[in-house]
Protein backbone atom coordinates (compact mmCIF):
# COMPACT_ATOMS: atom_id res chain seq x y z
CA UNK A 1 0.00 0.00 0.00
CA UNK A 2 1.86 3.81 -1.17
CA UNK A 3 1.89 6.16 1.36
CA UNK A 4 -1.19 8.40 -0.99
CA UNK A 5 -3.04 5.23 -0.66
CA UNK A 6 -2.88 5.18 3.18
CA UNK A 7 -3.87 8.54 3.80
CA UNK A 8 -6.58 8.36 1.21
CA UNK A 9 -7.87 5.46 3.51
CA UNK A 10 -7.08 6.95 6.87
CA UNK A 11 -9.18 10.28 5.49
CA UNK A 12 -11.96 8.05 4.29
CA UNK A 13 -11.88 6.29 7.90
CA UNK A 14 -12.12 9.25 9.86
CA UNK A 15 -15.19 10.67 7.75
CA UNK A 16 -16.78 7.60 8.53
CA UNK A 17 -16.32 7.06 11.60
CA UNK A 18 -17.78 11.19 12.28
CA UNK A 19 -20.70 9.57 9.79
CA UNK A 20 -21.64 6.61 12.04
CA UNK A 21 -21.20 8.62 15.47
CA UNK A 22 -23.73 11.13 14.38
CA UNK A 23 -26.19 8.57 12.61
CA UNK A 24 -25.87 6.35 16.22
CA UNK A 25 -26.25 9.75 17.96
CA UNK A 26 -29.44 11.01 15.99
CA UNK A 27 -30.99 6.86 16.47
CA UNK A 28 -30.38 6.55 19.92
CA UNK A 29 -31.74 9.90 20.37
CA UNK A 30 -35.03 8.84 18.39
CA UNK A 31 -35.18 6.00 20.04
CA UNK A 32 -34.57 7.28 23.42
CA UNK A 33 -37.42 9.66 23.26
CA UNK A 34 -39.93 7.58 21.61
CA UNK A 35 -39.15 4.03 23.49
CA UNK A 36 -37.28 4.27 26.54
CA UNK A 37 -38.94 7.64 28.36
CA UNK A 38 -35.58 9.79 27.69
CA UNK A 39 -33.15 7.94 29.21
CA UNK A 40 -29.60 8.08 28.46
CA UNK A 41 -28.63 4.19 27.85
CA UNK A 42 -29.98 4.14 24.29
CA UNK A 43 -27.60 7.35 23.07
CA UNK A 44 -24.98 5.67 24.51
CA UNK A 45 -25.90 2.47 23.27
CA UNK A 46 -25.83 4.34 19.90
CA UNK A 47 -22.47 6.07 20.18
CA UNK A 48 -21.16 3.02 20.71
CA UNK A 49 -22.63 0.82 17.51
CA UNK A 50 -21.98 3.43 15.31
CA UNK A 51 -18.33 3.59 16.63
CA UNK A 52 -17.97 -0.38 16.34
CA UNK A 53 -19.07 -0.33 12.73
CA UNK A 54 -17.17 2.54 12.05
CA UNK A 55 -14.22 0.18 13.24
CA UNK A 56 -15.02 -2.60 11.61
CA UNK A 57 -15.33 -0.79 8.26
CA UNK A 58 -11.65 0.87 8.85
CA UNK A 59 -10.65 -2.93 9.80
CA UNK A 60 -11.97 -4.14 6.59
CA UNK A 61 -10.59 -1.21 4.29
CA UNK A 62 -6.94 -1.68 5.93
CA UNK A 63 -6.95 -5.41 5.53
CA UNK A 64 -8.53 -5.35 2.14
CA UNK A 65 -5.39 -5.30 0.02
CA UNK A 66 -3.81 -7.97 1.99
CA UNK A 67 -6.68 -10.37 2.26
CA UNK A 68 -6.47 -13.89 0.01
CA UNK A 69 -9.59 -15.50 -1.34
CA UNK A 70 -9.50 -18.93 -1.53
CA UNK A 71 -12.03 -20.94 -3.11
CA UNK A 72 -12.60 -24.75 -2.08
CA UNK A 73 -12.21 -27.62 -4.40
CA UNK A 74 -14.44 -30.65 -4.48
CA UNK A 75 -13.28 -33.77 -4.66
CA UNK A 76 -14.83 -35.96 -7.57
CA UNK B 1 -63.61 1.96 21.96
CA UNK B 2 -61.72 5.16 21.60
CA UNK B 3 -60.29 4.41 25.02
CA UNK B 4 -58.71 0.77 23.78
CA UNK B 5 -57.79 2.05 20.28
CA UNK B 6 -55.50 5.17 21.87
CA UNK B 7 -52.51 2.99 23.21
CA UNK B 8 -52.81 1.19 19.43
CA UNK B 9 -52.42 4.21 17.51
CA UNK B 10 -49.96 6.07 20.18
CA UNK B 11 -47.58 2.47 19.57
CA UNK B 12 -48.39 2.54 15.98
CA UNK B 13 -47.06 5.84 15.75
CA UNK B 14 -44.15 5.83 17.61
CA UNK B 15 -43.00 2.48 15.58
CA UNK B 16 -43.77 4.61 12.32
CA UNK B 17 -41.32 6.95 13.67
CA UNK B 18 -38.90 5.06 14.90
CA UNK B 19 -38.53 2.32 11.87
CA UNK B 20 -38.78 5.53 9.58
CA UNK B 21 -35.24 7.16 11.40
CA UNK B 22 -34.31 3.70 10.64
CA UNK B 23 -34.78 3.17 6.97
CA UNK B 24 -33.43 6.92 6.13
CA UNK B 25 -30.88 5.94 8.12
CA UNK B 26 -29.94 2.80 5.88
CA UNK B 27 -31.59 4.34 2.91
CA UNK B 28 -29.07 7.52 2.57
CA UNK B 29 -26.22 5.17 3.50
CA UNK B 30 -25.34 6.09 7.04
CA UNK B 31 -24.84 3.02 8.31
CA UNK B 32 -23.58 1.45 4.81
CA UNK B 33 -19.95 0.96 3.88
CA UNK B 34 -16.44 3.27 4.78
CA UNK B 35 -16.88 4.81 1.19
CA UNK B 36 -20.50 5.51 1.30
CA UNK B 37 -20.02 7.15 4.57
CA UNK B 38 -17.14 9.31 3.46
CA UNK B 39 -19.77 10.08 0.25
CA UNK B 40 -22.56 11.01 2.44
CA UNK B 41 -20.48 13.48 4.54
CA UNK B 42 -19.32 15.10 1.18
CA UNK B 43 -22.78 15.88 0.20
CA UNK B 44 -23.67 16.93 3.85
CA UNK B 45 -20.94 19.42 3.93
CA UNK B 46 -21.65 20.96 0.88
CA UNK B 47 -25.03 21.02 1.34
CA UNK B 48 -24.61 22.68 4.82
CA UNK B 49 -23.96 26.04 3.99
CA UNK B 50 -26.56 27.18 1.04
CA UNK B 51 -29.46 25.54 3.63
CA UNK B 52 -28.05 27.60 6.60
CA UNK B 53 -28.41 30.76 4.43
CA UNK B 54 -31.67 29.90 3.34
CA UNK B 55 -32.69 29.43 7.54
CA UNK B 56 -31.04 32.69 7.72
CA UNK B 57 -32.94 34.90 4.93
CA UNK B 58 -36.24 32.95 6.19
CA UNK B 59 -35.63 34.53 9.64
CA UNK B 60 -33.94 37.42 8.85
CA UNK B 61 -31.23 37.20 11.02
CA UNK B 62 -27.88 37.88 9.94
CA UNK B 63 -24.63 35.43 10.94
CA UNK B 64 -21.63 37.14 9.95
CA UNK B 65 -18.97 34.51 8.25
CA UNK B 66 -16.85 32.24 9.51
CA UNK B 67 -12.99 33.52 9.15
CA UNK B 68 -11.43 31.38 7.64
CA UNK B 69 -8.32 29.71 9.48
CA UNK B 70 -5.00 29.17 7.00
CA UNK B 71 -3.96 26.28 9.31
CA UNK B 72 -3.90 22.69 8.38
CA UNK B 73 -3.83 20.19 11.01
CA UNK B 74 -2.75 17.62 8.50
CA UNK B 75 -0.16 20.04 7.74
CA UNK B 76 0.76 20.97 11.06
CA UNK B 77 0.81 17.28 12.35
CA UNK B 78 3.13 16.07 9.61
CA UNK B 79 5.28 18.41 9.90
CA UNK B 80 5.53 18.51 14.00
CA UNK B 81 5.93 14.83 13.35
CA UNK B 82 9.02 15.34 11.27
CA UNK B 83 10.51 18.00 12.98
CA UNK B 84 10.41 15.68 16.33
CA UNK B 85 12.04 12.75 14.45
CA UNK B 86 14.46 14.62 12.87
CA UNK B 87 15.41 16.31 16.60
CA UNK B 88 15.51 13.18 18.12
CA UNK B 89 17.86 11.29 15.14
CA UNK B 90 20.72 14.32 15.24
CA UNK B 91 20.50 14.23 19.43
CA UNK B 92 23.02 11.47 20.53
CA UNK B 93 25.48 13.68 17.79
CA UNK B 94 24.56 16.97 19.30
CA UNK B 95 24.92 15.55 23.02
CA UNK B 96 28.73 14.10 22.20
CA UNK B 97 29.15 17.83 20.38
CA UNK B 98 27.96 20.15 23.36
CA UNK B 99 29.43 17.89 25.87
CA UNK B 100 32.81 17.46 24.04
CA UNK B 101 32.34 21.53 24.24
CA UNK B 102 31.27 21.59 27.83
CA UNK B 103 35.11 19.46 28.55
CA UNK B 104 37.08 21.64 26.33
CA UNK B 105 35.61 24.92 28.23
CA UNK B 106 36.39 23.57 31.36
CA UNK B 107 39.95 22.37 30.15
CA UNK B 108 40.25 26.08 29.17
CA UNK B 109 39.18 27.33 32.35
CA UNK B 110 41.57 24.97 34.46
CA UNK B 111 44.46 26.39 32.55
Amino acid sequence: MSEKELGRKWDRCLADTAVKLGAGLGLGIVFSVVFFKRRTWPISFGLGYGLGMAYSNCQHDFRSPYLLHGHVVKEQ
Amino acid sequence: MAAKLFPVIKLVTKVSVAGGALYVAYDTGLLGSGEKGAEVLGKAKAAIPPALQEWMKYFGVEVPAPPKIDLSPKETWNTGVQKSVSALSVAPTKVCEYTNQGIQYLKNLSK
